[in-house]
Formats: C-alpha cells, structure tokens, sequence
C-alpha cells in the first residue's frame, strides 16, 4: 500500500473530526470540511435518471486513513454517487473529486483507486487470472502485481478456472484482487459483504482496518448495518437521494444509542 | 496506449469467443462453397460463375463485423465494460485499441476464409472435371479483397455496436443487413446499392456475398470500393466514440 497519505492523515485527525451531522443544505462548512488532506470530495452531487431523482444535493469529504461507511436503505442513491465518483456516471449538478481531480482526468486511476462495484463484471469465459491480466495491462502495473494480488486475496489455487465456476464470495475476492492491482491509496467499495460467508465477512473487515492502518482511505456502502458499524469510524447516511447525518461514528451514537437506532430514525421506511 | 491495446489483444486470446467465430465462419464457407460448387451447372461455369464461389471468402467479413461488434456488446452484456473504463477513464482509447485488435483478427479472418473458399472451390470444379477459369490476378484480388473487406467491416462492425449498445439486436441487424437487405437492394436498385457498405466490400474483393454480381451499373472498381467502405468504418467508429464518450456506462 502507500503509505505517501500519512503525514496528511495524521494531520486530518488532529484537526479534529471533520465531518459534521448538519445537512448538505444548511451546511456553510463543505468548504471547511475540504482541505488538501481530502481523498474524495463530493460536493452539491445531483444526478437524475429520467424523472427519478437518484442523488440530490450531496456533499461530503473524506480524510486520508479514515473508513467511512455509505449507508441507506435499497434505492437511497448510494451506488449512484460512487458511479460518478468512479467516472462511470456524469452529475447534472456538483462535482466528485479524488485527490483534487475528477477520475476521468487522473493519470493512471487505478494506481490512486481501487474500486470493487457489486455488479460482478466479469466475462464469465475468462479465467481469474487473465482477468487481472488484462486490466494490469489496462491500468499500467506490472503483471507481477498480478499474482501478488490472487495470494492476498486467498485466489491463488483458483486462479485458473474460469469465472463462471466461482461462487459469489470468490467472484467478490476476484473484484477485490482487481482493485488492489495498483496498490491505491483509495479503496471504493459497493456492498463488498455481498455474497460472503461469516469468514468472509471477518476477512475483509480486517483487511479493510489493515488498509486503514496502512495510511489507505476507505469508502464502503452497505445496506448491512452489522458488518458496518464494526468497520468504520465515520458514516454518510443517505436515503432518498439526500444526506441526511454525517459524522464519525463515535459522535453519531454518542447519547447512548447504537448504529441501528439513529439509521431507522433518519431513514424512511419505503424502499425509495 | 500501449498497454490498453496488449489488455485487448489479451481479450481476443483468452476466451472462446474469436475462437468460435473462426470456426463458425469456415464452417459456414465450407458449407457454401461446397453447396454451390457441387451445384454450379457447367454451362454457368464460366469466369463470373466461378468468382462467385470463390467469392464467399467475402463472409470473413461479416464475421470480421460480428467479432468488432462483440468486443464491445459483450462486455455491455457481462459488464467487463466497467473495469475496463475504470482502468482506462478515456474511452476513446479503449474503443481505440479495441479497433486495432478487431482489424487484426478481421485480417486473420477475411485471409483464411478466401484461402479456403478458394482451396476448396477449386477442388471441388477439379473433381467435377470443370476447368478453373480465374488467373492469377483474380486469385490475388480474391484473397486481398477478402482480407481488407474483413479488416475494414470490422471496425463497422464495433462501431455499430458501440452506438446500439444492445448485443442481441446489433449481430442481428448486421447479419440482416450484409445477408439480406443489401442483397435485395442490389438486385432492385443496383444504382443506389453500389454505394452500400456491403456492395463496397464486394467490389474490392470482385464478388459479392450473395447473389448476382450487377452489371448494369456494375460494381465500384476495387479501389474506389476500399476508400468507401473506410469511409463508412470511420463514420461508424466516430458515431461509436461520441456515444461511449457522451453516455454514462450502464
């Protein structure tokens, strides 16, 4: 992993918790909450499909070496705001920035990102291991990086069988290889505990606090609040297109209440 | 760019897809060549009769077409296309490389398929006891017609598809258009249809894929039909970029 994010990490966390609860709308402070120390800034995100508002309005910003969790009901506009933060989706509104830049324009992305959406995309012909060959390709690493990143991911005896025979926890460590290929500083993921078993659960969240650790930042979605709040120290609630809490965790259940308490209360009930 | 283009050229190798296009289209001349050579009565046998079968080596490039289209639908369709654009964020170097390695594979294509048509028409006549009327030349326009046929549908073929995104109807409509609607309006409006991407093909390698050749307007010569048919592949590609660029990714 770099390590190059230390010095700003240390330096976001002295300068206290930058995150606040206050909503996007009322919130004068975006611009305080940006500094250079910032991985990813999200700001006034709105991103609509036809008539369905996905994403209204969302702001927010991530210091190096902190895990934050993305967290809404199904349908809250979460996948949306990391589809263009991921250069994969244009807003209509609002900017998302890593490292100052819209991934579109970074040199080389997959050295700075690693991103593992949910969606499983693989040819399904192709085996584990030409997958990471051809993106190594792609992105400009070295194709050693290839079975360095089979080995971490504990792929390594599966590495030449075809995708198509993976079961879905493997198809998971599979994105997650690829997204480790550049060694980033960044780590994207879309509900990554999808499909893992309970070893694999416990797998990856240690792995995702060793990136952290590591000086590596960390933005993970979920819907499954038990995995969450053992994972990360700050959470972007959203639902329905909009922020509706951000804070580090620590804050956020600072009365006494647990994760899952102030999530029901700010989330509606209706799947968006 | 370097890298993007050995990422496609690693594609093409490390599935079955090119494979089982490759073998599809010389079965499918196989079948043809020995279907119309066995038939070709010898009163028809003469030069024009006997380019018409040797002339199927042309389907190389609907094959050609079928892979450059593939390349970019079937990874709409499995969604590669996401890793692959968050490797490489400008996508006009993907569809790039995917260009290159498309006329590659076209030229492998639109190569082996007139070879055979030709090696296996000519056995088949020899057999039959019907004199082989071509020259050499024909035997040369034949094989670098069929090659730069095949090389230029391909990125038709990949453009097309990058624009309809659709896998399913974008290998229908191609294979309806060179097989069927260009093969009906060649013989309806041979004036217009002479300037079609099919017909283009056809003139260069002097034989069309299906049906008559025209005679009255006959087919473009073969070079005038090679700057037509580049002229399609570039619009198509252009059409292909500007959409992949301008749309979100699904």
């Amino acid at each position: 992993m770099r390590r190059s994010m230390r010095a700003d990490e240390t330096a976001a966390r002295s300068s206290g918790n930058p995150v606040s609860l206050d909503g996007p709308a009322r919130d004068p402070a975006v611009a305080r909450t940006t500094s250079a120390a910032d991985v990813v800034h999200v700001a006034s995100l709105s991103k609509r499909y036809g008539e369905v508002v996905a994403a209204d309005d969302v702001s927010f910003a991530l210091p190096a070496g902190s895990v934050t969790g993305l967290l809404g009901p199904n349908g809250a506009g979460k996948t949306t705001v990391l589809r263009v933060l991921l250069g994969l989706a244009e807003p209509h509104k609002g900017e998302a920035l890593i490292l100052g830049r819209r991934y579109r324009d970074l040199d080389r992305p997959m050295h700075v990102v690693g991103a593992v959406l949910e969606s499983g995309d693989f040819d399904p012909g192709r085996n584990g291991r030409d997958h990471l060959r051809v993106l190594a390709f792609a992105a400009d690493v070295p194709q050693r990086r290839v079975d360095e990143a089979l080995a971490v991911v504990g792929l390594a005896r599966a590495a030449k069988r075809a995708v198509r025979t993976y079961s879905l926890g493997m198809r998971q460590r599979l994105t997650l290889a690829a997204a480790l290929l550049g060694s980033p500083q960044l780590l994207v993921l879309d509900e990554p505990a999808n499909g893992l078993d309970a070893k694999g659960v416990h797998w990856l969240r240690t792995f995702l606090r060793g990136f952290a650790a590591d000086g590596g930042t960390v933005l993970v979605s979920s819907h499954v609040l038990a995995e969450i709040a053992q994972t990360v120290d700050h959470v972007v609630i959203v639902d329905r297109g909009h922020v509706v809490a951000r804070s580090s965790l620590a804050e956020l259940v600072a009365d006494g209440k647990t994760l899952e308490e102030v999530y029901l209360a700010l989330t509606s009930e209706d799947a968006a | 760019m370097t890298g993007v283009l050995r990422a496609e050229l690693l594609k093409l190798r490390t599935t079955r897809t090119a494979v089982w296009l490759f073998a599809g289209l010389l079965a499918l001349v196989c079948f043809v060549v020995l279907l119309h050579g066995f038939n070709l009565s010898p009163s028809r046998a003469d030069h024009s009769g006997q380019m018409r079968i040797f002339g199927w080596g042309e389907l190389g490039a609907l094959f050609a077409a079928l892979l450059g289209a593939v390349s970019i639908t079937g990874e709409l369709r499995n969604g590669l296309v996401r890793p692959t654009f968050l490797a490489t964020p400008r996508r006009q170097q993907v569809l790039a490389a995917k260009l290159l390695s498309a006329m590659l594979a076209g030229l492998a294509f639109g190569a082996a398929a007139e070879v055979l048509a030709i090696g296996l028409g000519s056995a088949t006549l020899s057999a039959r006891g019907i004199p082989i009327r071509l020259e050499g030349e024909d035997y040369a326009q034949l094989i670098l017609g069929g090659v730069v046929a095949a090389a230029l549908w391909a990125p038709v073929g990949l453009g097309v598809g990058a624009s309809l995104r659709n896998q399913v109807p974008t290998l229908i409509g191609l294979c309806a258009w060179l097989l069927f609607v260009e093969n009906l309006l060649i013989g309806e409006l041979p004036a217009v249809a002479r300037y079609l991407p099919g017909a283009a093909a056809a003139a260069i390698g002097g034989a069309t894929i299906t049906g008559e050749v025209p005679t009255d307007p006959p087919l473009l010569p073969p070079i005038l039909g090679a700057l037509l048919l580049a002229g399609y592949a570039a619009v198509a590609m252009i059409i292909g970029i500007a959409a992949t660029e301008r749309r979100d990714v699904p």
